[in-house]
């Protein structure tokens, strides 16, 4: 995974996981890597993914039992709403990048229909 | 100690056998050369001389070796390692000199074993002539001359320690420490051995600077005094690695 | 939190040279940090005194509670940018030494690291590439099982191929009992592998933080924020 650095490193963790489960590609119930594997596979600090790691489940998207390792929700409610939040945010930067672009209301749907 | 000497020892290991194996060689070709039947007297001086040279030969190459163990340390890159190493300054000393005191020993023990034994060879009035012309004693001699050179091997460990802790530099750090290293003999000269200079009675062996030596008592005088000064320079170069040297 | 190292106005003089001026700075357990600044900056002159091969003109500095002396050497592994090993060593040799006077060493993680390293033991010490030599380096230094790793620039003069090794290692290294401390110029390389960054040069701290709040507060990389601040 390739990081921007000017951004922190763990904000970019913590979508690229919400994404992942999303999409289907972290399942729901699933083990998470240790603190220690993930660290060694993005290369990152492994307090970075500690913090991932605890802002996450914070969020409840993933739970932790002490001792066995952290876990992706199995709340389909909260995975739903993940896929929400992940897709009105893609709707709010179009709507955003569009609209700086000059685009009417009109003109952002009409576009858009071309693209579907 | 022990682990630093074992170090010390195997990183040289075939130098040194190298170096006595030959002494021993050449002292054992030479005797035979002067034991067999058809030898002439005069050849047997030819022969204490080579091995006397020989002999000589390999005594500097241990006084400069010994040297080198501490010079190496303190101003090449290997200085690094050697003091981040767990170990006191005067654990590290100490495997070096301890080395150094070995192979004096062993050099004395192989030196006198042939010496004598050339010695025996000479014909009976030589023998005599030598025996009277120099009347010393023997055993307070030999300690006197080692103890003397591992002393000066300790004098100049301290010079370059010293010039360690005043300088970072490599540059003048040569000359520092030879300047420091004759300012310590003057001093010594001066200081220690004058009040003894005026007792002379027998033999007057001349070692570089130090001239007719007290061998007084025994001979032991003497050798007395270099311990004295080689458990000074010893703790002063110990404490000087510890707390002062910056590599 | 523990303090693993420790420094009260720490400075340093060579001649008239500050290198260090009046350093006041600690490291916890179980991070991992950064001295980040320019050459000559006071980087290798402040490892070097927490390594015990400078003593501090003034000022102080504890690890472990204790002044640099025997004890400190037993538990910080210090990483020179030197050449330091005996030039008389074969790879075997600086693993045995190191085993035989270091307590803490693990003499099986050393090999299996020499392994990934694709360093041979038969090998001269002076044979090695610029490259293995800091491979082998940081196997030793890591291999260690120290409270405090202290490694003077790492990446200096490494191929790329054995950068990311060494970052693999050090990561692999890395405990929640122990501290490492990281002087570089490549800051780029290493940025992701640090929590918290010092700013040095010509012998001042002149900035300092945790590496994300900075990445937040200052919407740039650290390597960025380094070549504005120098």
């Amino acid at each position: 995974m390739e990081f921007n650095n000017s951004i922190p490193i763990y904000l970019q963790i913590i979508d690229s996981i919400k994404q992942d489960i999303v999409v289907g590609k972290l399942k729901s119930g699933q083990k998470m890597p240790s603190v220690r594997e993930l660290a060694g596979i993005l290369k990152v600090n492994p307090n970075t993914i500690q913090r991932v790691y605890q802002e996450l489940d914070r969020e409840k998207i993933t739970y932790t039992k002490r001792g066995m390792g952290t876990y992706v929700t199995e709340e389909e409610k909260t995975i739903s709403s993940l896929k929400e939040e992940i897709s009105k945010k893609i709707i709010l930067d179009f709507v955003e990048g569009m609209n700086k672009l000059g685009f009417s209301k009109k003109e952002m749907i009409n576009t858009l229909k071309e693209y579907l | 100690m022990m682990t630093l000497l074992k170090y010390e020892i195997y990183r040289r290991w075939i130098w040194l056998v190298l170096r006595y194996a030959a002494l021993i060689v050449i002292g054992a070709i030479l005797l035979n050369r002067v034991s067999s039947p058809a030898y002439q007297y005069e050849f047997i001086g030819e022969s204490i001389g080579k091995f006397a040279l020989t002999s000589l030969v390999i005594f500097i190459i241990i006084i400069v070796e010994g040297i080198n163990m501490l010079k190496e340390d303190l101003f090449e890159e290997c200085g690094y390692l050697t003091f981040t190493i767990p170990k006191k300054g005067r654990t590290i000393l100490a495997s070096k000199l301890v080395l150094l005191l070995l192979q004096l020993i062993l050099w004395t023990v192989i030196t006198i074993g042939f010496g004598s034994i050339f010695f025996s060879k000479l014909p009976y009035h030589e023998m005599v002539q030598i025996e009277t012309q120099t009347n010393f004693y023997f055993f307070p001699t030999v300690l006197f001359i080692l103890t003397a050179f591992f002393n000066f091997v300790l004098m100049i460990h301290f010079s370059l320690t010293l010039t360690k802790t005043l300088l970072v530099n490599k540059k003048y750090s040569g000359l520092l420490s030879i300047g420091i290293f004759f300012f310590l003999v003057y001093l010594i000269e001066k200081v220690y051995y004058g009040p003894f200079l005026n007792q002379i009675k027998h033999i007057s062996i001349e070692i570089g600077s130090r001239s007719n030596i007290d061998l007084l008592s025994g001979g032991y005088t003497a050798v007395f005094l270099n311990l004295i000064l080689i458990a000074i320079f010893f703790t002063a170069t110990a404490y000087l690695l510890e707390k002062k040297i910056n590599i | 939190m523990e303090q693993v190292l420790k420094t009260t106005q720490l400075s340093k003089y060579f001649y008239q040279k500050k290198a260090l001026d009046k350093v006041d700075l600690s490291i916890e357990k179980g991070k991992i940090y950064g001295i980040l600044g320019p050459n000559g900056g006071g980087k290798s002159t402040f490892l070097k005194i927490a390594a015990g091969l400078l003593k501090p003109s003034q000022g102080e500095i504890a690890i472990d509670n204790k002044e640099p002396g025997v004890y400190t050497k037993s538990i910080v592994s210090y990483l020179p940018e030197t050449n330091y090993l005996y030039k008389w060593m074969k790879i075997k040799d600086a693993l045995n030494f190191f085993k035989d006077l270091y307590t803490d060493f693990d003499v099986k993680r050393a090999r299996k690291s020499l392994k990934f390293m694709e360093l041979e033991e038969e090998e001269k010490v002076t044979s090695l590439s610029k490259g293995m030599m800091g491979r082998l380096k940081l196997t030793l230094a890591l291999s260690r099982k120290a409270k405090l790793y202290l490694l003077d620039e790492p990446l200096n003069g490494i191929d790329p191929i054995s950068r990311e090794k060494i970052i693999t290692s050090i990561l692999d290294s890395y405990s929640e009992k122990a501290s490492i401390l990281i002087c570089s110029h490549l800051i780029y390389y290493i940025e992701k592998l640090l929590d918290y960054v010092f700013f040095l040069s010509e012998g001042r701290i002149i900035l300092s933080g945790n590496a994300e709040d900075l990445r937040n507060k200052r919407g740039m990389s650290i390597d960025k924020l380094f070549q504005e601040v120098f």
